[in-house]
């Protein structure tokens, strides 16, 4: 379904009517994405909200257990699982669905197919997740880490995921742009790992369960493909987009990216299962784990590469852009988490940090840092385009961006130290362990402070977008094309 | 081998297992050898190379 190439420019009386005319193509794409995209946009941030109003929660009782502890709903066992499938099927994936849409249509240069049909995939989406975390918090929750959420809710998640993957397909497949960009090779990567991963953890861990040991595997084998196979692509491919969008020069090296893009096809599979060193599996299993995380520096050190040359020159430019500040940030948490999960996955180091705050410092900073932020970035580049109206105010956009980037700084930084420290604590026999417990102490209020830090980050946005979309209900006041394109660049077109 | 144990073989095996079918179909629609033309796909004649988008915090005052 096409929507017609007016639609935006009846918003914009005047003199923009001309200068939108020669985005016409882009405006019917940006046009046709705004009912499924706000849709998909908007619950991911009220689950945002909803996420880290448990993450708090959680944060407080680690530091203070009496915290809420007399209602059988707010118990750590109850809250911990449900701030997180919150945050990542809620949050992460539902931005991260709203991402793909956009990108898919914008690289394939067709208009969004069959909008209502989305719309009513997010709708059956948000339906499960809150059947599913109000089972959590009622006490339903499978125990099994990543997939918690009870087997009465996950098939209506599954039915909503699979009507968007063929959306993704049935877009590429009908595109104009008959070559690729690796933005669109992450994103169909993504579109089909994702339901194989869900699929088979949800048999193996949860209808038919395996027993013992293979349990463990199973789970780690999901859990960190999760990560690796669906946050991670869709992240790298906002990257790859909107950095060179943003500076106006092409990506530094394309064939850098492709090879991160099949390195990491290929290697990121077998990493989870370092996860259990240590632990009663072969041996073999475990070191096919930590030669395959050690592979994937490949893609790493190409994708940092490529993003720190192509950036190169252009750094001042963050000052102006809220999208590339988020996305340039993101992109170098990527390159930190990455790095530090391929150091974890070595036996001497696994033996100190497994079982400490410092693999939740590990995992914030791949979620948050690098995710998170990305998504946010991607978010103030598309949501002026498919509603027509600028970012009502600057001042909002520079308290989300310097809260959110001090609040993950506060909070990954000392729970990372803390972590080392309780893991030698923890391998040494003449310590008490009551002395470890309560050595962690300061760590877990400073992640509480990073915590608060974030959530008003998460205020600042959503009151912004808020507004927005008031002013989109509203009359019209600024143009939009006057803001989006603004100084011309004078950096030479890259390779 | 029980079922549980070929399914999770088969999980593990089916993602480098088709992304190997994907790089030779990609190989073989010459999708690897026009890296300078799949660099310019996110531009277009409306927003093309050399121009900024989203410059829109600290400009300076309108006059």
């Amino acid at each position: 379904m096409s929507v017609p190439t007016k639609t935006l420019s009846a918003l914009m009386p005047g003199d923009v009517s001309d200068e939108h005319a020669k985005r016409a193509l882009l405006a019917e794409i940006d046009a046709s994405c705004r009912v499924p995209l706000l849709f998909f946009f908007v619950s991911a941030l009220g689950w945002l909200l909803v996420g880290t109003l448990l993450a708090l929660v959680t944060s407080i009782k680690m530091h203070h257990p009496a915290f809420l502890a007399e209602c059988p709903w707010l118990t750590f066992g109850r809250v911990r699982p449900a701030h997180l499938n919150a945050v990542i099927f809620g949050w992460a994936s539902q931005t991260g669905i709203g991402v793909t849409l956009w990108l898919m249509c914008r690289l394939c240069r067709v208009p969004f197919i069959a909008p209502g049909l989305a719309t009513v995939a997010a709708l059956f989406w948000n339906l499960g997740l809150t059947i599913g975390i109000v089972g959590i918090l009622a006490g339903d929750s499978t125990s099994i880490e990543w997939l918690e959420l009870p087997r009465y809710a996950t098939p209506i998640l599954f039915l909503s995921y699979a009507l968007i993957a063929v959306w993704g397909v049935i877009t590429f497949r009908l595109r104009r742009e008959r070559h690729l960009y690796v933005s669109q090779w992450y994103l169909l990567a993504a579109l089909l790992w994702f339901p194989w991963l869900y699929a088979t953890a949800q048999i193996l861990l949860v209808l038919e369960p395996v027993r013992g040991v293979v349990q463990g595997a199973v789970n780690w084998w999901f859990a960190h493909n999760v990560l690796g196979l669906w946050f991670t692509p869709i992240g790298l491919a906002a990257i790859y987009y909107f950095i060179p969008k943003v500076i106006g020069r092409p990506i530094h090296s394309y064939y850098l990216s492709v090879i991160g893009f099949w390195s990491l096809a290929l290697f990121y599979n077998w990493n989870g299962l370092h996860h259990l060193i240590g632990g009663p599996l072969p041996a073999w299993m475990i070191t096919v784990s930590i030669v395959a995380s050690v592979m994937m520096l490949i893609p790493v050190i190409t994708v940092a590469i490529n993003h720190h040359v192509t950036m190169r020159g252009h750094f001042g430019k963050m000052r102006h852009s809220p999208t590339l500040r988020f996305v340039v940030i993101g992109a170098m948490c990527y390159t930190l988490t990455s790095l530090q999960g391929v150091a974890n996955s070595f036996r001497g180091i696994s033996e100190v940090v497994h079982f400490t705050h410092h693999t939740i410092a590990h995992a914030h900073l791949g979620v948050y840092g690098f995710f998170t932020m990305v998504m946010f970035g991607s978010m103030y580049y598309i949501l002026p385009r498919i509603t027509g109206r600028e970012w009502p105010s600057l001042g909002l956009i520079s308290l989300h961006f310097w809260a959110c980037t001090i609040g993950l700084v506060v909070f990954v930084g000392p729970l990372t130290l803390g972590g080392i420290i309780q893991g030698f604590g923890m391998n040494d026999a003449s310590k008490p362990f009551i002395d470890v417990v309560t050595g962690t102490l300061p760590y877990l209020k400073l992640r509480t402070v990073g915590g608060l830090l974030l959530g008003l980050g998460h205020v600042a946005f959503v009151a912004n977008l808020v507004w927005l979309l008031c002013r989109v209900f509203g009359p019209y006041r600024a143009p939009v094309i006057a803001l989006i394109k603004g100084n011309e660049s004078t950096a030479a077109v890259g390779k | 081998m029980a079922l549980p144990g070929l399914i999770l073989l088969a999980g593990v095996l089916a993602v480098p297992l088709a992304a190997l079918w994907a790089l030779r179909w990609a190989s073989s629609r010459g999708e690897l050898g026009h890296g300078d033309r799949a660099a310019l796909l996110p531009f277009d004649e409306e927003e093309p190379v050399g121009q900024s988008t989203d410059q829109i915090l600290n400009r300076p005052a309108k006059p």
